[in-house]
Protein backbone atom coordinates (compact mmCIF):
# COMPACT_ATOMS: atom_id res chain seq x y z
CA UNK A 1 0.00 0.00 0.00
CA UNK A 2 2.13 2.84 -1.22
CA UNK A 3 -0.75 5.29 -1.21
CA UNK A 4 -0.93 5.41 2.54
CA UNK A 5 1.72 8.03 3.36
CA UNK A 6 0.00 10.68 1.22
CA UNK A 7 -3.33 10.02 2.75
CA UNK A 8 -2.02 10.07 6.30
CA UNK A 9 -0.01 13.20 5.80
CA UNK A 10 -2.92 14.98 4.17
CA UNK A 11 -5.25 13.73 6.85
CA UNK A 12 -3.20 15.33 9.61
CA UNK A 13 -3.74 18.81 8.18
CA UNK A 14 -7.18 18.55 6.62
CA UNK A 15 -9.31 15.52 5.89
CA UNK A 16 -9.54 14.91 2.11
CA UNK A 17 -13.31 14.73 1.96
CA UNK A 18 -13.39 18.46 2.76
CA UNK A 19 -12.77 18.96 -0.97
CA UNK A 20 -16.20 17.50 -1.70
CA UNK A 21 -17.98 19.74 0.83
CA UNK A 22 -18.66 22.69 -1.54
CA UNK A 23 -20.30 20.44 -4.15
CA UNK A 24 -22.16 18.57 -1.44
CA UNK A 25 -23.51 21.79 0.11
CA UNK A 26 -24.38 23.25 -3.28
CA UNK A 27 -26.36 20.19 -4.36
CA UNK A 28 -28.04 19.94 -0.97
CA UNK A 29 -29.20 23.56 -0.96
CA UNK A 30 -30.29 23.68 -4.60
CA UNK A 31 -31.35 20.10 -5.27
CA UNK A 32 -32.26 18.18 -2.12
CA UNK A 33 -33.91 20.99 -0.14
CA UNK A 34 -36.01 22.28 -3.08
CA UNK A 35 -37.23 18.75 -3.67
CA UNK A 36 -38.12 18.32 0.01
CA UNK A 37 -40.06 21.57 -0.24
CA UNK A 38 -42.01 20.12 -3.18
CA UNK A 39 -42.79 17.02 -1.14
CA UNK A 40 -43.99 19.30 1.69
CA UNK A 41 -46.16 21.40 -0.67
CA UNK A 42 -47.75 18.25 -2.06
CA UNK A 43 -49.37 17.64 1.34
CA UNK A 44 -51.00 21.08 1.38
CA UNK A 45 -53.64 22.76 -0.77
CA UNK A 46 -54.27 25.77 -2.99
CA UNK A 47 -55.80 28.49 -0.82
CA UNK A 48 -58.37 30.46 -2.81
CA UNK A 49 -57.92 32.18 -6.13
CA UNK A 50 -54.64 34.01 -5.67
CA UNK A 51 -52.49 31.81 -3.44
CA UNK A 52 -50.22 29.14 -4.89
CA UNK A 53 -49.92 26.84 -1.87
CA UNK A 54 -50.73 26.56 1.80
CA UNK A 55 -49.85 23.92 4.35
CA UNK A 56 -52.36 24.91 7.04
CA UNK A 57 -54.46 21.85 6.40
CA UNK A 58 -52.35 18.76 5.80
CA UNK A 59 -53.80 15.90 3.79
CA UNK A 60 -53.21 13.43 1.00
CA UNK A 61 -56.08 15.01 -0.96
CA UNK A 62 -53.79 16.35 -3.69
CA UNK A 63 -52.62 12.81 -4.38
CA UNK A 64 -56.23 11.69 -4.69
CA UNK A 65 -56.73 14.59 -7.10
CA UNK A 66 -53.64 13.62 -9.09
CA UNK A 67 -55.12 10.13 -9.47
CA UNK A 68 -58.57 11.41 -10.49
CA UNK A 69 -59.75 10.25 -13.91
CA UNK A 70 -58.77 13.43 -15.85
CA UNK A 71 -55.17 13.33 -14.78
CA UNK A 72 -54.89 9.58 -14.53
CA UNK A 73 -55.67 9.22 -18.25
CA UNK A 74 -52.64 11.37 -19.00
CA UNK A 75 -50.45 9.43 -16.56
CA UNK A 76 -51.48 6.22 -18.31
CA UNK A 77 -50.88 7.69 -21.76
CA UNK A 78 -47.44 8.95 -20.69
CA UNK A 79 -46.54 5.54 -19.31
CA UNK A 80 -47.61 3.81 -22.53
CA UNK A 81 -45.80 6.29 -24.76
CA UNK A 82 -42.61 5.95 -22.71
CA UNK A 83 -42.80 2.14 -22.67
CA UNK A 84 -43.42 1.92 -26.42
CA UNK A 85 -40.80 4.62 -27.05
CA UNK A 86 -38.18 2.81 -24.95
CA UNK A 87 -38.91 -0.51 -26.66
CA UNK A 88 -38.73 1.13 -30.10
CA UNK A 89 -35.41 2.78 -29.16
CA UNK A 90 -34.08 -0.62 -28.10
CA UNK A 91 -35.19 -2.32 -31.32
CA UNK A 92 -33.82 0.47 -33.52
CA UNK A 93 -30.53 0.77 -31.61
CA UNK A 94 -29.76 -2.95 -31.14
CA UNK A 95 -28.80 -3.84 -34.75
CA UNK A 96 -26.97 -0.53 -35.25
CA UNK A 97 -24.97 -0.82 -32.01
CA UNK A 98 -24.14 -4.46 -32.77
CA UNK A 99 -22.99 -3.54 -36.26
CA UNK A 100 -20.86 -0.67 -34.97
CA UNK A 101 -19.22 -2.76 -32.26
CA UNK A 102 -18.56 -6.01 -34.10
CA UNK A 103 -18.62 -5.48 -37.89
CA UNK A 104 -17.03 -2.06 -38.39
CA UNK A 105 -13.19 -2.03 -38.50
CA UNK A 106 -11.82 -0.95 -35.11
CA UNK A 107 -10.19 2.27 -36.29
CA UNK A 108 -13.48 3.62 -37.68
CA UNK A 109 -15.55 2.92 -34.58
CA UNK A 110 -14.49 6.08 -32.74
CA UNK A 111 -15.74 8.23 -35.59
CA UNK A 112 -19.14 6.50 -35.61
CA UNK A 113 -19.50 6.90 -31.84
CA UNK A 114 -18.64 10.61 -32.20
CA UNK A 115 -21.30 10.89 -34.93
CA UNK A 116 -23.91 9.35 -32.62
CA UNK A 117 -22.98 11.94 -30.00
CA UNK A 118 -23.30 14.97 -32.29
CA UNK A 119 -27.12 14.97 -32.24
CA UNK A 120 -27.06 14.27 -28.52
CA UNK A 121 -25.03 17.41 -27.87
CA UNK A 122 -27.03 19.49 -30.34
CA UNK A 123 -29.80 21.52 -28.76
CA UNK A 124 -32.61 19.17 -27.81
CA UNK A 125 -35.19 21.86 -28.52
CA UNK A 126 -33.77 22.70 -31.94
CA UNK A 127 -33.68 19.07 -33.05
CA UNK A 128 -37.32 18.74 -32.05
CA UNK A 129 -38.14 21.91 -33.99
CA UNK A 130 -36.33 20.30 -36.95
CA UNK A 131 -38.92 17.52 -36.84
CA UNK A 132 -41.67 20.12 -36.61
CA UNK A 133 -40.39 21.57 -39.90
CA UNK A 134 -40.14 18.11 -41.50
CA UNK A 135 -43.64 17.10 -40.42
CA UNK A 136 -45.31 20.46 -41.09
CA UNK A 137 -48.19 20.61 -43.56
CA UNK A 138 -46.10 22.80 -45.91
CA UNK A 139 -43.13 20.40 -45.75
CA UNK A 140 -41.95 18.13 -48.54
CA UNK A 141 -42.81 14.99 -46.57
CA UNK A 142 -46.47 15.91 -46.11
CA UNK A 143 -46.67 16.87 -49.80
CA UNK A 144 -45.14 13.57 -50.89
CA UNK A 145 -47.32 11.43 -48.62
CA UNK A 146 -50.47 13.23 -49.78
CA UNK A 147 -49.41 12.87 -53.41
CA UNK A 148 -48.83 9.13 -53.01
CA UNK A 149 -52.11 8.84 -51.15
CA UNK A 150 -50.74 7.53 -47.84
CA UNK A 151 -52.38 10.38 -45.96
CA UNK A 152 -55.45 12.28 -47.08
CA UNK A 153 -54.73 15.51 -45.22
CA UNK A 154 -51.29 17.22 -45.11
CA UNK A 155 -52.13 18.39 -41.57
CA UNK A 156 -52.40 14.79 -40.36
CA UNK A 157 -48.70 14.43 -39.45
CA UNK A 158 -48.01 17.15 -36.90
CA UNK A 159 -49.77 17.60 -33.55
CA UNK A 160 -50.53 13.92 -33.09
CA UNK A 161 -49.55 11.24 -30.60
CA UNK A 162 -47.55 9.63 -33.39
CA UNK A 163 -45.49 12.78 -33.91
CA UNK A 164 -44.71 12.95 -30.18
CA UNK A 165 -43.71 9.28 -30.16
CA UNK A 166 -41.42 9.84 -33.15
CA UNK A 167 -39.86 12.83 -31.38
CA UNK A 168 -39.34 10.81 -28.18
CA UNK A 169 -37.68 7.93 -30.03
CA UNK A 170 -35.52 10.35 -31.97
CA UNK A 171 -34.45 12.46 -29.00
CA UNK A 172 -33.37 9.59 -26.76
CA UNK A 173 -31.99 7.17 -29.38
CA UNK A 174 -28.32 8.20 -28.82
CA UNK A 175 -28.73 7.40 -25.11
CA UNK A 176 -29.70 3.85 -26.11
CA UNK A 177 -27.07 3.35 -28.81
CA UNK A 178 -24.09 4.38 -26.64
CA UNK A 179 -24.48 1.93 -23.71
CA UNK A 180 -25.42 -0.88 -26.12
CA UNK A 181 -22.33 -0.13 -28.19
CA UNK A 182 -20.12 -0.18 -25.10
CA UNK A 183 -21.70 -3.46 -23.99
CA UNK A 184 -21.28 -5.20 -27.37
CA UNK A 185 -17.77 -3.81 -27.63
CA UNK A 186 -16.85 -5.48 -24.33
CA UNK A 187 -18.26 -8.90 -25.25
CA UNK A 188 -15.26 -11.09 -25.87
CA UNK A 189 -15.20 -12.18 -29.51
CA UNK A 190 -13.60 -15.48 -28.51
CA UNK A 191 -16.81 -16.54 -26.77
CA UNK A 192 -18.75 -16.13 -30.00
CA UNK A 193 -16.08 -18.14 -31.84
CA UNK A 194 -16.29 -20.85 -29.19
CA UNK A 195 -20.06 -20.98 -29.56
CA UNK A 196 -19.73 -21.37 -33.35
CA UNK A 197 -17.04 -24.03 -32.91
CA UNK A 198 -19.42 -25.93 -30.70
CA UNK A 199 -21.90 -26.01 -33.55
CA UNK A 200 -24.26 -23.15 -32.75
CA UNK A 201 -25.41 -21.11 -35.74
CA UNK A 202 -24.90 -17.36 -35.94
CA UNK A 203 -28.42 -16.56 -34.85
CA UNK A 204 -28.23 -18.93 -31.92
CA UNK A 205 -24.82 -17.54 -30.93
CA UNK A 206 -26.21 -14.01 -30.98
CA UNK A 207 -29.26 -14.81 -28.87
CA UNK A 208 -27.65 -17.26 -26.44
CA UNK A 209 -24.13 -15.83 -26.06
CA UNK A 210 -23.75 -12.23 -27.23
CA UNK A 211 -27.11 -10.82 -26.15
CA UNK A 212 -27.06 -12.24 -22.59
CA UNK A 213 -23.50 -10.91 -22.15
CA UNK A 214 -24.64 -7.46 -23.26
CA UNK A 215 -27.42 -7.42 -20.66
CA UNK A 216 -25.87 -4.74 -18.42
CA UNK A 217 -25.74 -2.40 -21.43
CA UNK A 218 -29.35 -3.15 -22.33
CA UNK A 219 -30.47 -2.39 -18.78
CA UNK A 220 -28.42 0.83 -18.71
CA UNK A 221 -29.91 1.92 -22.04
CA UNK A 222 -33.47 1.23 -20.91
CA UNK A 223 -32.98 3.19 -17.68
CA UNK A 224 -31.24 6.10 -19.45
CA UNK A 225 -34.02 6.38 -22.03
CA UNK A 226 -37.13 5.59 -20.02
CA UNK A 227 -36.59 8.00 -17.11
CA UNK A 228 -36.20 11.22 -19.12
CA UNK A 229 -38.98 10.13 -21.51
CA UNK A 230 -41.43 9.94 -18.61
CA UNK A 231 -40.59 13.49 -17.59
CA UNK A 232 -40.27 14.98 -21.06
CA UNK A 233 -42.01 18.28 -21.50
CA UNK A 234 -40.37 19.82 -24.57
CA UNK A 235 -41.16 17.10 -27.14
CA UNK A 236 -44.93 16.99 -26.50
CA UNK A 237 -45.08 20.80 -26.38
CA UNK A 238 -43.38 21.16 -29.77
CA UNK A 239 -44.78 18.18 -31.69
CA UNK A 240 -47.97 17.24 -29.90
CA UNK A 241 -50.01 20.42 -29.77
CA UNK A 242 -53.13 19.82 -27.74
CA UNK A 243 -53.28 16.09 -28.50
CA UNK A 244 -49.93 14.94 -27.21
CA UNK A 245 -50.16 16.12 -23.61
CA UNK A 246 -47.86 14.20 -21.26
CA UNK A 247 -47.42 14.36 -17.50
CA UNK A 248 -44.62 16.89 -17.89
CA UNK A 249 -46.94 19.36 -19.61
CA UNK A 250 -49.57 18.73 -16.95
CA UNK A 251 -47.15 19.50 -14.10
CA UNK A 252 -45.83 22.55 -15.92
CA UNK A 253 -49.31 23.96 -16.39
CA UNK A 254 -50.07 23.54 -12.66
CA UNK A 255 -47.00 25.63 -11.83
CA UNK A 256 -47.03 28.16 -14.66
CA UNK A 257 -50.70 28.76 -15.53
CA UNK A 258 -53.06 27.22 -12.94
CA UNK A 259 -50.77 28.42 -10.10
CA UNK A 260 -51.70 25.35 -8.08
CA UNK A 261 -48.32 24.41 -6.62
CA UNK A 262 -49.78 21.88 -4.22
CA UNK A 263 -51.37 19.79 -6.97
CA UNK A 264 -48.37 20.23 -9.28
CA UNK A 265 -46.05 19.04 -6.48
CA UNK A 266 -48.20 15.97 -5.82
CA UNK A 267 -48.12 15.15 -9.55
CA UNK A 268 -44.33 15.49 -9.62
CA UNK A 269 -43.98 13.13 -6.65
CA UNK A 270 -46.33 10.62 -8.30
CA UNK A 271 -44.32 10.87 -11.54
CA UNK A 272 -41.06 10.09 -9.74
CA UNK A 273 -42.55 7.18 -7.78
CA UNK A 274 -44.23 5.73 -10.87
CA UNK A 275 -40.98 5.99 -12.86
CA UNK A 276 -39.01 4.29 -10.10
CA UNK A 277 -41.52 1.45 -9.76
CA UNK A 278 -41.50 0.77 -13.52
CA UNK A 279 -37.70 0.87 -13.69
CA UNK A 280 -37.35 -1.58 -10.79
CA UNK A 281 -39.99 -3.88 -12.34
CA UNK A 282 -38.31 -3.77 -15.74
CA UNK A 283 -34.87 -4.55 -14.32
CA UNK A 284 -36.17 -7.47 -12.26
CA UNK A 285 -38.05 -8.76 -15.30
CA UNK A 286 -34.90 -8.66 -17.43
CA UNK A 287 -32.84 -10.39 -14.75
CA UNK A 288 -35.61 -12.95 -14.30
CA UNK A 289 -35.76 -13.74 -18.00
CA UNK A 290 -31.97 -13.95 -18.11
CA UNK A 291 -31.95 -16.32 -15.16
CA UNK A 292 -34.57 -18.59 -16.77
CA UNK A 293 -32.68 -18.71 -20.07
CA UNK A 294 -29.49 -19.43 -18.19
CA UNK A 295 -31.12 -22.25 -16.24
CA UNK A 296 -32.53 -23.85 -19.36
CA UNK A 297 -29.32 -23.70 -21.34
CA UNK A 298 -27.09 -24.69 -18.42
CA UNK A 299 -24.79 -27.50 -19.32
CA UNK A 300 -23.50 -29.92 -16.75
CA UNK A 301 -20.56 -31.87 -18.07
CA UNK A 302 -20.38 -35.54 -17.21
CA UNK A 303 -23.02 -37.91 -15.88
CA UNK A 304 -25.60 -36.73 -13.39
CA UNK A 305 -23.50 -36.01 -10.33
CA UNK A 306 -24.39 -37.31 -6.88
CA UNK A 307 -26.60 -34.87 -4.90
CA UNK A 308 -23.81 -33.37 -2.73
CA UNK A 309 -21.67 -32.31 -5.72
CA UNK A 310 -24.63 -30.94 -7.65
CA UNK A 311 -24.36 -27.62 -5.86
CA UNK A 312 -20.77 -27.23 -6.92
CA UNK A 313 -21.60 -28.07 -10.54
CA UNK A 314 -24.16 -25.28 -10.48
CA UNK A 315 -21.57 -22.87 -9.16
CA UNK A 316 -19.25 -23.80 -11.99
CA UNK A 317 -22.06 -23.29 -14.47
CA UNK A 318 -22.90 -19.85 -13.09
CA UNK A 319 -19.26 -18.83 -13.06
CA UNK B 1 -12.48 -8.60 -41.07
CA UNK B 2 -15.95 -9.79 -42.00
CA UNK B 3 -17.29 -11.17 -45.23
CA UNK B 4 -20.05 -9.11 -46.83
CA UNK B 5 -22.77 -11.66 -46.10
CA UNK B 6 -26.49 -10.92 -46.45
CA UNK B 7 -26.93 -10.34 -42.74
CA UNK B 8 -24.01 -7.94 -42.58
CA UNK B 9 -25.30 -5.93 -45.53
CA UNK B 10 -28.72 -5.71 -43.89
CA UNK B 11 -27.12 -4.63 -40.60
CA UNK B 12 -25.02 -2.03 -42.39
CA UNK B 13 -28.00 -0.65 -44.28
CA UNK B 14 -29.98 -0.42 -41.04
CA UNK B 15 -27.11 1.44 -39.35
CA UNK B 16 -26.93 3.87 -42.29
CA UNK B 17 -30.68 4.51 -41.96
CA UNK B 18 -30.28 5.11 -38.22
CA UNK B 19 -27.60 7.72 -38.91
CA UNK B 20 -29.78 9.36 -41.56
CA UNK B 21 -32.60 9.47 -39.00
CA UNK B 22 -30.28 10.99 -36.37
CA UNK B 23 -29.09 13.76 -38.67
CA UNK B 24 -32.28 14.51 -40.64
CA UNK B 25 -33.66 17.29 -38.40
CA UNK B 26 -30.20 18.84 -37.93
CA UNK B 27 -29.71 19.03 -41.70
CA UNK B 28 -33.19 20.49 -42.10
CA UNK B 29 -32.42 23.22 -39.54
CA UNK B 30 -29.14 23.93 -41.32
CA UNK B 31 -30.90 24.32 -44.68
CA UNK B 32 -33.78 26.36 -43.26
CA UNK B 33 -31.31 28.85 -41.74
CA UNK B 34 -31.22 30.26 -45.26
CA UNK B 35 -34.99 30.45 -45.54
CA UNK B 36 -36.08 33.83 -46.88
CA UNK B 37 -39.73 33.26 -45.93
CA UNK B 38 -41.52 34.86 -43.01
CA UNK B 39 -42.20 31.63 -41.10
CA UNK B 40 -39.66 28.88 -40.42
CA UNK B 41 -41.74 25.99 -41.81
CA UNK B 42 -42.63 27.72 -45.07
CA UNK B 43 -39.75 27.80 -47.52
CA UNK B 44 -39.56 31.22 -49.16
CA UNK B 45 -36.43 30.98 -51.27
CA UNK B 46 -32.74 31.22 -50.42
CA UNK B 47 -31.69 34.26 -48.40
CA UNK B 48 -29.09 35.40 -45.90
CA UNK B 49 -31.69 37.53 -44.14
CA UNK B 50 -32.08 35.19 -41.14
CA UNK B 51 -28.42 35.77 -40.29
CA UNK B 52 -28.61 39.55 -40.60
CA UNK B 53 -31.78 39.48 -38.47
CA UNK B 54 -29.62 38.35 -35.52
CA UNK B 55 -27.87 41.70 -35.59
CA UNK B 56 -30.99 43.71 -36.40
CA UNK B 57 -33.30 42.31 -33.76
CA UNK B 58 -32.33 43.33 -30.22
CA UNK B 59 -34.48 40.68 -28.48
CA UNK B 60 -32.74 37.89 -30.37
CA UNK B 61 -29.32 39.36 -29.69
CA UNK B 62 -30.09 39.91 -26.02
CA UNK B 63 -31.31 36.32 -25.54
CA UNK B 64 -28.16 34.92 -27.14
CA UNK B 65 -25.93 37.14 -25.00
CA UNK B 66 -27.79 36.10 -21.82
CA UNK B 67 -27.27 32.45 -22.77
CA UNK B 68 -23.57 32.84 -23.49
CA UNK B 69 -22.92 34.78 -20.27
CA UNK B 70 -24.86 32.26 -18.17
CA UNK B 71 -23.09 29.35 -19.84
CA UNK B 72 -19.63 30.75 -19.06
CA UNK B 73 -20.40 31.42 -15.38
CA UNK B 74 -22.25 28.11 -14.92
CA UNK B 75 -19.38 26.21 -16.56
CA UNK B 76 -16.75 27.86 -14.33
CA UNK B 77 -18.82 27.22 -11.22
CA UNK B 78 -19.58 23.59 -12.10
CA UNK B 79 -15.91 22.99 -12.99
CA UNK B 80 -14.73 24.34 -9.63
CA UNK B 81 -17.25 22.35 -7.58
CA UNK B 82 -16.94 19.21 -9.71
CA UNK B 83 -13.13 19.21 -9.82
CA UNK B 84 -12.82 19.40 -6.04
CA UNK B 85 -15.48 16.74 -5.53
CA UNK B 86 -14.02 14.45 -8.21
CA UNK B 87 -10.56 14.72 -6.66
CA UNK B 88 -11.92 13.95 -3.22
CA UNK B 89 -13.76 10.90 -4.56
CA UNK B 90 -10.71 9.55 -6.38
CA UNK B 91 -8.03 10.28 -3.78
CA UNK B 92 -9.77 10.26 -0.42
CA UNK B 93 -12.51 7.64 -0.66
CA UNK B 94 -14.17 6.68 2.56
CA UNK B 95 -17.53 6.04 4.10
CA UNK B 96 -18.79 9.37 2.67
CA UNK B 97 -18.31 8.27 -0.99
CA UNK B 98 -21.36 5.98 -1.01
CA UNK B 99 -23.98 8.57 -0.03
CA UNK B 100 -22.26 11.19 -2.20
CA UNK B 101 -22.38 8.90 -5.24
CA UNK B 102 -26.08 8.32 -4.59
CA UNK B 103 -26.61 12.11 -4.48
CA UNK B 104 -24.78 12.58 -7.81
CA UNK B 105 -26.76 9.72 -9.32
CA UNK B 106 -30.04 11.29 -8.18
CA UNK B 107 -28.99 14.64 -9.63
CA UNK B 108 -28.20 12.97 -12.97
CA UNK B 109 -31.35 10.86 -13.33
CA UNK B 110 -33.97 13.27 -11.99
CA UNK B 111 -36.02 14.55 -14.94
CA UNK B 112 -35.26 18.20 -15.56
CA UNK B 113 -38.87 19.17 -15.09
CA UNK B 114 -38.67 18.08 -11.45
CA UNK B 115 -35.57 20.25 -10.92
CA UNK B 116 -37.42 23.11 -12.58
CA UNK B 117 -40.62 22.92 -10.54
CA UNK B 118 -38.60 22.41 -7.34
CA UNK B 119 -36.29 25.37 -7.95
CA UNK B 120 -39.07 27.83 -8.86
CA UNK B 121 -40.80 27.78 -5.43
CA UNK B 122 -37.43 27.55 -3.69
CA UNK B 123 -36.19 30.74 -5.38
CA UNK B 124 -39.47 32.43 -4.47
CA UNK B 125 -39.02 31.31 -0.86
CA UNK B 126 -35.41 32.54 -0.74
CA UNK B 127 -35.91 35.75 -2.72
CA UNK B 128 -39.31 36.95 -1.54
CA UNK B 129 -40.08 35.29 1.79
CA UNK B 130 -36.55 35.47 3.18
CA UNK B 131 -35.60 38.66 1.27
CA UNK B 132 -32.37 37.18 -0.10
CA UNK B 133 -32.55 39.46 -3.14
CA UNK B 134 -29.91 37.76 -5.36
CA UNK B 135 -32.27 34.81 -5.78
CA UNK B 136 -34.76 37.03 -7.57
CA UNK B 137 -32.08 37.92 -10.12
CA UNK B 138 -32.52 36.11 -13.43
CA UNK B 139 -28.82 35.49 -14.03
CA UNK B 140 -28.26 34.02 -10.57
CA UNK B 141 -31.25 31.72 -11.02
CA UNK B 142 -30.09 30.51 -14.44
CA UNK B 143 -26.53 29.89 -13.26
CA UNK B 144 -27.73 27.87 -10.26
CA UNK B 145 -30.22 25.89 -12.33
CA UNK B 146 -27.63 25.03 -14.96
CA UNK B 147 -24.86 24.19 -12.49
CA UNK B 148 -26.56 21.17 -10.86
CA UNK B 149 -26.33 18.47 -13.53
CA UNK B 150 -23.11 20.02 -14.86
CA UNK B 151 -21.45 19.65 -11.43
CA UNK B 152 -22.29 15.95 -11.46
CA UNK B 153 -20.88 15.57 -14.99
CA UNK B 154 -17.60 17.32 -14.13
CA UNK B 155 -17.27 15.24 -10.97
CA UNK B 156 -17.65 11.99 -12.95
CA UNK B 157 -15.10 13.04 -15.57
CA UNK B 158 -12.48 14.28 -13.08
CA UNK B 159 -12.92 11.22 -10.90
CA UNK B 160 -12.58 8.90 -13.91
CA UNK B 161 -9.38 10.70 -14.96
CA UNK B 162 -7.78 10.51 -11.51
CA UNK B 163 -8.75 6.91 -10.86
CA UNK B 164 -6.94 6.08 -14.10
CA UNK B 165 -3.72 7.74 -12.87
CA UNK B 166 -1.84 6.26 -9.95
CA UNK B 167 -0.98 8.59 -7.13
CA UNK B 168 2.80 8.15 -7.24
CA UNK B 169 3.42 11.71 -8.46
CA UNK B 170 1.47 13.15 -5.56
CA UNK B 171 3.33 10.82 -3.19
CA UNK B 172 6.64 11.99 -4.59
CA UNK B 173 5.58 15.58 -4.08
CA UNK B 174 4.61 14.85 -0.49
CA UNK B 175 7.85 12.93 0.11
CA UNK B 176 9.73 16.01 -1.05
CA UNK B 177 7.99 17.94 1.72
CA UNK B 178 5.60 19.91 -0.46
CA UNK B 179 2.63 21.06 1.55
CA UNK B 180 -0.71 19.53 0.53
CA UNK B 181 -1.82 22.88 -0.94
CA UNK B 182 1.34 23.10 -3.06
CA UNK B 183 0.92 19.47 -4.15
CA UNK B 184 -2.64 20.24 -5.11
CA UNK B 185 -1.82 23.24 -7.26
CA UNK B 186 1.48 22.05 -8.73
CA UNK B 187 0.88 18.33 -9.22
CA UNK B 188 -2.74 17.21 -8.98
CA UNK B 189 -4.35 20.14 -10.78
CA UNK B 190 -2.10 19.92 -13.88
CA UNK B 191 -2.81 16.17 -13.95
CA UNK B 192 -6.57 16.67 -14.00
CA UNK B 193 -6.49 19.79 -16.21
CA UNK B 194 -7.59 17.97 -19.39
CA UNK B 195 -10.55 16.44 -17.54
CA UNK B 196 -11.46 19.83 -16.03
CA UNK B 197 -11.36 21.45 -19.46
CA UNK B 198 -13.45 18.68 -20.98
CA UNK B 199 -15.97 18.82 -18.13
CA UNK B 200 -16.12 22.60 -18.26
CA UNK B 201 -16.80 22.66 -21.99
CA UNK B 202 -19.49 20.03 -21.61
CA UNK B 203 -21.02 22.10 -18.83
CA UNK B 204 -20.92 25.09 -21.18
CA UNK B 205 -22.79 23.28 -23.96
CA UNK B 206 -25.29 21.80 -21.48
CA UNK B 207 -26.04 25.28 -20.15
CA UNK B 208 -26.35 26.75 -23.63
CA UNK B 209 -28.99 24.11 -24.40
CA UNK B 210 -30.94 24.12 -21.15
CA UNK B 211 -34.62 24.73 -21.87
CA UNK B 212 -36.72 23.08 -19.21
CA UNK B 213 -35.20 24.37 -15.97
CA UNK B 214 -34.65 27.80 -17.52
CA UNK B 215 -38.25 28.19 -18.63
CA UNK B 216 -39.48 27.57 -15.08
CA UNK B 217 -37.10 29.89 -13.26
CA UNK B 218 -37.14 32.52 -16.00
CA UNK B 219 -37.30 36.15 -14.89
CA UNK B 220 -38.47 38.57 -17.59
CA UNK B 221 -35.56 40.68 -18.77
CA UNK B 222 -33.10 37.81 -18.58
CA UNK B 223 -34.70 35.40 -21.02
CA UNK B 224 -32.14 32.88 -22.24
CA UNK B 225 -32.03 31.82 -25.90
CA UNK B 226 -33.72 28.39 -25.54
CA UNK B 227 -36.52 29.95 -23.48
CA UNK B 228 -37.00 32.56 -26.20
CA UNK B 229 -37.19 29.80 -28.83
CA UNK B 230 -39.52 27.70 -26.69
CA UNK B 231 -41.97 30.57 -26.28
CA UNK B 232 -41.71 31.22 -30.04
CA UNK B 233 -42.94 27.64 -30.64
CA UNK B 234 -46.35 28.86 -29.53
CA UNK B 235 -46.27 32.35 -31.03
CA UNK B 236 -44.66 31.47 -34.38
CA UNK B 237 -41.17 30.29 -35.31
CA UNK B 238 -39.14 32.56 -37.56
CA UNK B 239 -36.16 31.56 -39.76
CA UNK B 240 -33.63 33.47 -37.64
CA UNK B 241 -34.20 30.87 -34.93
CA UNK B 242 -32.73 28.28 -37.30
CA UNK B 243 -29.88 30.66 -38.18
CA UNK B 244 -28.88 31.25 -34.55
CA UNK B 245 -29.18 27.52 -33.84
CA UNK B 246 -26.88 26.70 -36.72
CA UNK B 247 -24.30 29.13 -35.38
CA UNK B 248 -24.65 27.74 -31.85
CA UNK B 249 -24.32 24.22 -33.23
CA UNK B 250 -21.04 25.19 -34.87
CA UNK B 251 -19.83 26.64 -31.53
CA UNK B 252 -20.89 23.43 -29.73
CA UNK B 253 -19.19 21.20 -32.27
CA UNK B 254 -15.99 23.24 -32.02
CA UNK B 255 -16.13 22.90 -28.23
CA UNK B 256 -16.67 19.15 -28.54
CA UNK B 257 -13.84 18.93 -31.04
CA UNK B 258 -11.55 20.58 -28.50
CA UNK B 259 -12.76 18.15 -25.83
CA UNK B 260 -12.06 15.16 -28.06
CA UNK B 261 -8.61 16.52 -28.94
CA UNK B 262 -7.66 17.20 -25.35
CA UNK B 263 -8.90 13.84 -24.12
CA UNK B 264 -7.16 12.01 -26.93
CA UNK B 265 -3.87 13.74 -26.19
CA UNK B 266 -4.22 13.00 -22.49
CA UNK B 267 -4.79 9.35 -23.28
CA UNK B 268 -8.40 8.93 -22.20
CA UNK B 269 -10.83 7.58 -24.75
CA UNK B 270 -13.80 9.78 -25.55
CA UNK B 271 -16.13 6.81 -25.31
CA UNK B 272 -15.01 6.02 -21.78
CA UNK B 273 -15.50 9.60 -20.65
CA UNK B 274 -18.92 9.78 -22.25
CA UNK B 275 -19.85 6.46 -20.71
CA UNK B 276 -18.76 7.87 -17.35
CA UNK B 277 -20.86 10.95 -17.97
Amino acid sequence: MRERPVRERAARRLPGWVLAVPAWLWLTVFFVVPFLQVAWFSLGEKPGMFGTHSNEVMSFDRYAEAFSSTFFTIFRATLWMSLIGTLACLLVALPAAYFMASKVPAHRRGLLVALVMVPYWTSFLIRTIGWKVILSSEGALAGFLTEVGLVSDPHALLNTRGAVLLGLIYNYLPLMILPLYVAFDRVDGALGEASKDLGAGRVRTFFQVTLPLARPGIIAGIVLVFIPMMGDYVTPAVLGGAKGTMVGSLIASQFLTAQNWALGSAMAVVLILLTMVVVVLAISLLWGVGWLVHRRSRLVIGLAPPPETRVRAKEVATA
Amino acid sequence: MSRPSGTNIALGAWTALVFLFLFAPILVIGIYSFNGGRLLSTWGGFSLEPFTAIVDRPTVRHAVVVSLQTAVVAAVLASALGTLAGMAMARFPGRWTGPFTVLLLLVSVTPEIVDGIALLPWFVTLGQDWSLLPFSNGYVRLVIGHSLFATAVVTYIVRARLVGLDSSLEEASADLYARPVATFFKVTLPLVAPAVLAGGLLAFTLSLDNTVISSFINVSGTTSWPVYVFSAVRSGLRPEIAAVSTLLLVVTLLALGVVARVLKRSGASVTDTMAAA
